[in-house]
């Protein structure tokens, strides 16, 4: 299946490539090029890079030439795809996927005077950056509203497979919903697949069945699980966009991400040619992450609890995951008081005490 | 419990729709000798072409007609490349089939990642609301019952009418067929067409009944296990059905044994779909004698009308 979709991809490449070479005739503004791993659609991963990218436009006006190639698959498409941006006189690069990062790495180091920021990636060069959100922040968020609105006290998970990441924004959510509701279980289905929103769907079904109230969807860049949770009238949460509109009554939370304060911060530099690269990872008191669209059903006094929980993470003296937290087994991973490290934060492979599910080993 | 009873016998029947649409119009042409490898690309064709038109025209039946129209166009494609052009099949096939996923995608940009109003359950007075079984059986949309009757429809033809004896007679012998006076090219033809149009009201399903949701690669690789199922199920329309209940089936109690927190490997469940499906269906057609019966002797090979 990978071979239908390389080839389906090299289809798309080629277009894209011509899209480039056009954009590479305007004369005098600093090109930029923006790679995506999936379709720019109306909300979703590749959405929120795009309105990145618009930021940046719309702040430097005339500067600038932001050409974008979306839904290019890792490897060699990625590769090529590249070269011809940095061949068109790309002058920064955003490469959008984790995938992407060997290759944009290789890149940076044959162009020293080309700027490359890679999503999710950790490598580092003195032209090469990797940027990222502090997600959990916002789970936490989340649980905090699931906890109060939960009458099951059953939570569902939907998640793709259990990466760090995604380990670490399920114990936020379970540390923050138990804060407010210490009866909650959380229940997590791993669909172990990167893209099926049939699947996602039935998933969402299932974890209703098995009597969840609220459906926290993770990283699922479609819609489906959020409209789902609308039709059965029960709540919703969803990563990287606001998704109120599929559900108006019953949407509990956006994890929202800007990654606009960011992208400017780098072509900023790379205007004045001062860019270096840096692990950037963004967090509430960045701008980079934001409760979107919460619930309008918490009583002022909930409201509260989230609004404070809010301001103590943005102001730096909170954080998600303070101790004393312990682990499925019932292990102190965390001493009272203790917030995680960020290199743990980073490499976390254990679930909180209140997760059922287990993760797949 | 109930609840969960409910989902997974019940939704079993939804679940496996798309898959039942695309299996058994995979079959009929596979009858007819054809093999069509193309099908997830005509079921991701059918499923963005049913969307955009269900969207615009706010109507999910023109929605289903299109669908199952333009993935029926893209089979002629596949119809021209085999019997005018006698391409070797497999690779016409996979050559049809990327192109439908492109047309896929080209068709559906403008709608990527939006939703669209799910078709109403039909509820049947007195029998929906019967404990258990209402749910279970009488709380699905027309598509459901509609692939349901599709099956003894396929299974009627292709053994009961001339029609359905020409479609073999051709998949089984086409030079013998053609001395009898048999059209070949024209009665594989329409098989092919008919594998189209059913594997375009497949993928119309899940992006307007089902997920009702149209993303780029929303099939996954349901057209593959339409196309396994045909040779699991020894191209009897009623073990080809069987498999595709049993893999919709097998597929929600995966996801529900992990919602109910049973500790088992979740890759192995996620696999699990697969393994009894192509289990089962392998012990019921092990009888060798029989198998031969219904397999299409002259499945795959290039007919040239030499005269």
């Amino acid at each position: 299946m990978t071979t239908r979709r390389e080839l389906l991809a090299l289809t798309a490449s080629a277009v894209a490539l011509a899209a480039t070479a056009n954009a590479a005739r305007a004369e005098g503004k600093v090109k930029m090029g923006f790679i995506y791993p999936s379709p720019v659609g109306d909300v979703g991963w590749a959405h929120e890079l795009d309105e990145g990218r618009k930021k940046i436009v719309e702040k430097f006006g005339d500067k600038v030439e932001a050409v974008t190639a979306e839904n290019i698959p890792e490897g060699p498409d990625a590769a090529r795809t590249m070269n011809q941006m940095i061949a068109d006189g790309a002058k920064l690069l955003m490469i959008g996927s984790f995938g992407y990062m060997n290759d944009g790495l290789k890149l940076a180091k044959q162009y020293p005077d080309v700027a490359i920021i890679n999503a999710s990636g950790y490598k580092l060069d003195a032209n090469f950056g990797n940027f990222q959100t502090r997600n959990y922040e916002t789970s936490y968020i989340a649980g905090l509203a699931a906890g109060y609105v939960t009458t099951s006290n059953i939570l569902g998970v939907v998640a793709a497979y259990p990466i760090p990441e995604v380990i670490g924004i399920i114990n936020a959510f379970t540390l923050g919903a138990q804060k407010t509701n210490p009866e909650i279980t959380v229940k997590i289905v791993w669909l172990n697949s990167w893209f099926d929103p049939n699947k996602s769907q039935e998933a969402a079904r299932s974890l209703v069945a098995a009597k969840a109230d609220v459906l926290f969807s993770l990283y699922q860049d479609t819609p489906e699980v959020v409209a789902l949770a609308e039709e059965l009238g029960v709540y919703s949460i969803s990563t990287s966009s606001d998704m109120k509109k599929y559900a108006p009554k019953k949407y509990l939370m956006g994890m929202g991400i800007d990654w606009s304060p960011h992208f400017i911060d780098v072509a900023a530099q790379v205007l004045a040619g001062s860019f270096k690269g840096t692990s950037y990872w963004g967090g509430m008191k960045d701008g980079a992450v934001h409760a979107a669209s919460l619930t309008p059903d918490l009583t002022p006094e909930q409201k509260k609890v989230t609004d404070d929980a809010i301001a103590a993470i943005t102001a730096g003296t909170f954080h998600p995951l303070t101790g004393p937290v312990m682990d499925q087994d019932g292990t102190e991973k965390l001493a009272a008081g203790v917030a995680i490290a960020d290199g743990d934060m980073a490499s976390i492979n254990w679930l909180v005490k209140g997760v059922e599910t287990r993760i797949p080993q | 419990m109930i609840d969960t009873l409910v989902f997974v016998i019940g939704g079993m029947l939804a679940a496996a729709t798309s898959i039942l649409f695309a299996s058994l119009g995979e079959t009929v042409s596979e009858r007819a000798g054809v093999l069509n490898l193309s099908v997830e690309g005509m079921m991701a064709t059918g499923a963005a072409a049913a969307f955009g038109i269900a969207t615009l025209s706010g109507s999910h039946a023109l929605g289903f007609i299109g669908g199952g129209l333009a993935a029926g166009l893209l089979s002629m494609v596949f119809a021209a490349l085999v019997l005018v052009f006698y391409a070797n099949q497999v690779a016409a096939g996979l050559a049809v089939g990327i192109l439908g996923l492109g047309i896929s995608a080209f068709i559906g940009k403008p709608f990527e990642g939006n939703t669209i109003e799910k078709i109403p359950k039909l509820d049947i007075p007195g029998l929906s609301d019967v404990v258990l079984v209402g749910p279970i059986l009488f709380h699905h949309d027309v598509m459901v019952y509609l692939a349901c009757a599709m099956i003894f429809i396929v299974a009627y033809v292709l053994k009961r009418t001339q029609l359905g004896r020409m479609i073999r007679a051709v998949g089984e012998n086409p030079q013998a067929a053609a001395s009898n006076g048999i059209p070949v090219r024209l009665v594989r033809c329409g098989a092919i067409g008919f594998g189209g149009f059913m594997a375009g009201i497949g993928g119309a399903y899940l992006s307007t009944a089902y997920t009702a949701l149209w993303a780029e690669g929303l099939i996954s690789g349901r057209g593959w296990i339409a196309v396994a199922l045909v040779v699991f199920g020894s191209w009897l329309p009623f073990r080809v059905a069987l498999g595709a209940y049993l893999f919709g089936g097998i597929s929600l109690l995966e996801l529900s044994l992990q919602s109910h927190g049973v500790k088992l490997p979740s890759q192995l469940l996620s696999a699990s779909p697969y393994l009894v499906t192509i289990l089962l269906l392998a012990f019921i057609s092990r009888d060798q004698y029989r198998l031969r019966l219904s397999r299409p002797m002259a499945l795959g090979q290039t007919y040239r009308n030499e005269s």
